[in-house]
């Protein structure tokens, strides 16, 4: 979970690196939403199930990266 | 070192937008320990620049290259034979490094990829403090090793201004004032009688005012120099 990682402080510092990949994205024209930071444990079965179907939602949404296409 | 930051993903792109194929080279030495241009930042700003202008419709060819150190003749020699595929180079060298690669390879046209920012350190990751102005007459010894010139708002050399307030400079609220760290540091080395000393004004010839500043060592210079 957030702040309570195995490598103390680690996912906390991970946070701010996928903030900044998604900024980075945003600049290079495609979606900042593509890249998403989720905290879970092993216990959380049905959380990571809604979690991937959110995460499919969105990118449903904002369809295929057009880079592959190109 | 020097401490540098890449300049906005726009910004370069509009350098480089006439160009076809550009080429991005990084320096391994203080911009490297800055994170700002070494090959993992080459590499970083060649993807992003390679997807950016894919998207525009006009996708560039961009390539990377990182030498040791770009504010060296020798260590840009490995450079030369690649310039002649590419028609724009990106350099993420700081200042020196782009003027050097300009001076060395006329044929070619390098930009800066990166802003050169200041002399200083790292205090924690990811934060760069400037601490010294390059003034070219260091006045170290008498200011308990904390200078005024870099440091201090109004490079002042006997004292705070009135704006100094519980240890912090007037200009803004996380900048502590020089002079505060100067005070408590002589009186920690008991040399707070050598602040009482009067300091005159300041010969900046030194330092910018005397134009572009250079070094001559005769004792290292070679013979074969003066008989050209
Ligand atoms: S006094 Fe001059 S040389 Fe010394 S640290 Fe300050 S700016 Fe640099
Ligand atoms: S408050 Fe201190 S550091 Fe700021 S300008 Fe005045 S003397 Fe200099």
């Amino acid at each position: 979970m957030e702040g309570d990682c195995h490598y103390l402080e680690g996912n906390l510092n991970a946070r701010r690196r996928v903030e900044y990949v998604s900024k980075l994205l945003e600049e290079i024209g495609l979606e900042g939403q593509r890249v998403r930071m989720i905290n879970m444990s092993s216990a959380m079965g049905a959380q990571f199930a809604q979690a991937a179907t959110d995460m499919t939602a969105t990118i449903k949404e904002i369809g295929p990266n057009p880079l592959r296409e190109m | 070192m020097i401490v540098a930051e890449q300049k906005p993903l726009n910004e370069i792109k509009t350098m480089i937008a006439d160009a076809e194929r550009v080429l991005l080279v990084g320096c391994g030495t203080c911009v490297t320990v800055c994170f700002a241009g070494g090959t993992k930042e080459v590499d970083l700003l060649a993807t992003s620049l390679r997807m950016s202008t894919k998207l525009d419709g006009n996708g560039k060819v961009v390539d990377e290259f990182t030498v040791q150190r770009q504010c060296e003749w020798e260590y840009n020699e490995p450079l030369k034979e690649k310039l002649d595929d590419y028609d724009l180079v990106v350099s993420l060298g700081c200042g020196v490094g782009v003027q050097t690669l300009n001076e060395q390879f006329p044929q070619k046209q390098f930009v800066p990829g990166l802003n050169t920012a200041f002399m200083g350190l790292p205090t924690e990751q990811g934060v760069w403090e400037e601490r010294c102005a390059a003034c070219g007459n260091c006045i170290l010894d008498k200011t308990g090793g904390i200078c005024p010139i870099a440091r201090c708002a109004k490079q002042l050399l006997n004292g705070p201004c009135g704006g100094s307030q519980n240890g912090v400079c007037e200009i803004e609220s996380d900048v502590p004032c020089a002079w505060q760290l100067i005070w408590e540091r002589a009186n920690d080395l008991g040399q707070i009688d050598r602040l009482m000393e009067l300091q005159p004004a300041k010969d900046w010839r030194t330092s910018r005012d005397g134009g572009p500043r250079k070094i001559v060592r005769e004792d290292l210079r070679l013979v074969a120099h003066e008989e050209e």
